[in-house]
């Protein structure tokens, strides 16, 4: 019985996010971004309630989940939508809430199937899950990023968050040519190390 | 090619098989080249974290909404998905009551009141992720942020006083607004706005505590700047501007 209602709500999750692409999240559409999310949340906390964890924590394992699954697709780790929205959510939040409860030590009541959504499921081992902290260096060079200029910012974070290439940069019409993004990019590094040196050695 | 365009060919993941070869070849001898390539990689690993910070600030700000079923009208994308319930029910003749009262106040008069209470909301922490037992934070900045998510304001703007980022006046000021204390938070604010941080966010309280103090002339100015910077709440700014 819970496989059927489980698969039934796995389908009717399919059917319900024809209208969104990838497209719209990937451009940054802030309505598509806050649709997934409403629409998503009480079916994967309901989905999420077997495994033994507060709701607290399955709000905050939901939103890690749907910021993992925003990252793949602006890394292009997910190309296009093999599955439906909420089966890409559903198997990352499984990761996840595995994840957590080795962390919390709990251990998972009998009665439910862990492998209730298998058949629907994205393999998770080909995206990048990757949630650990940062390092001291790290830390350091993110409390220096926000001292860079605005154009500085916005450059970096295209090239090495959403994913674009110098010539996608390049299309978007605020830089004359490849050449002109490239020395200005690396102005931009030349920068962060500068400042990230003067805080080490003041 | 390059070393930087491998560089970049890699991180833009559009290198061939035969610069793969040439770009690994070259992390193995040349010291200068790993070492830009580390940098460069733990720098994609702080835009992410920056990038993912802001994020998870944007859906607390959503779950802040369902919370309030009175200002979340707007965002009910789908009602026909979810199920009806007595809480919903409630919240319906809430609303239909609140809707009646604003309707009231609004034919007589502007009431700078209601104007403040439905677009107030603290901004939530975009600064510090808190992970219990992660030491890679400053203990004060830790101390700072913990205080503020958990609402013991004035701890918080005890711990914020120590610290030196440029964010702090904006969370000082957010602290005392939190409190009622409006000259205080006005004048955190003011220094905000020289910052290169929360510029428009600013902005954006500022003009509340003005319809708060009924300067109507103040929240225009307030809000058309808003406006102008573009980068936050643009749209609520023009929509409270048009009820003014």
């Amino acid at each position: 019985m819970k496989f059927i209602v489980n698969l039934l709500i796995t389908n009717t999750l399919m059917y319900k996010e024809d209208s969104i692409t990838l497209d719209d999240l990937k451009q940054g559409s802030e309505s598509a971004f806050k649709q997934i999310y409403i629409e998503n949340r009480e079916k994967f906390i309901n989905f999420g309630r077997r495994y033994s964890l507060s709701e607290d924590e399955l709000v905050e394992v939901y939103q890690d989940t749907y910021i993992a699954f925003y990252d793949n697709i602006m890394s292009g780790k997910i190309k296009a939508f093999t599955n439906s929205i909420s089966t890409y959510l559903f198997s990352i939040g499984k990761y996840l809430i595995f994840q957590k409860m080795r962390t919390n030590k709990k251990t998972v009541n009998p009665d439910y199937d862990l492998q209730i959504v298998r058949d629907n499921e994205v393999d998770v081992t080909i995206l990048d899950l990757d949630n650990e902290g940062l390092t001291e260096e790290q830390q350091l060079l993110y409390s220096n990023f926000d001292d860079l200029g605005k154009q500085c910012k916005e450059l970096l974070t295209l090239f090495y968050y959403r994913g674009y290439t110098i010539k996608d940069i390049l299309e978007l019409g605020n830089y004359n040519s490849e050449n002109v993004i490239k020395s200005a990019k690396s102005r931009c590094l030349k920068t962060l190390k500068n400042r990230i040196k003067a805080t080490i050695i003041p | 090619m390059t070393k930087e365009d491998l560089l970049i060919g890699y991180f833009s993941n559009t290198l061939s098989n035969l610069h793969k070869s040439e770009f690994e070849n070259l992390l193995k001898i040349d010291a200068e080249f790993k070492a830009q390539f580390e940098f460069e990689k733990a720098l994609k690993k702080v835009v992410k974290k920056k990038e993912n910070d802001k994020l998870k600030a944007k859906l607390h700000s959503f779950e802040e909404e369902l919370k309030t079923p009175l200002l979340n009208s707007k965002t009910q994308v789908n009602p026909k998905a979810n199920s009806i319930s007595w809480l919903k029910i409630a919240a319906s003749l809430v609303l239909f009551v609140s809707a009646g009262w604003i309707a009231y106040n609004s034919f007589f008069s502007t009431n700078y009141m209601s104007l403040y209470d439905a677009n107030f909301k603290a901004y939530p922490n975009t600064e510090v992720t808190i992970i219990r037992g992660d030491t890679t934070i400053d203990e004060t900045v830790r101390k700072a942020f913990v205080a503020y998510e958990s609402e013991d304001y004035n701890e918080a703007i005890k711990q914020f006083t120590n610290l030196n980022a440029n964010y702090v006046p904006f969370y000082k000021a957010q602290s005392y607004l939190k409190l009622g204390k409006l000259n205080e938070a006005k004048q955190f604010l003011n220094t905000s706005i020289t910052n290169t941080v929360f510029v428009a966010e600013s902005h954006w309280y500022l003009a509340l505590i003005a319809l708060k103090e009924k300067q109507k002339d103040q929240a225009v100015e307030q809000l058309q700047k808003v406006i102008t910077l573009g980068t936050f709440k643009k749209d609520k700014a023009k929509e409270l501007l048009e009820k003014l």
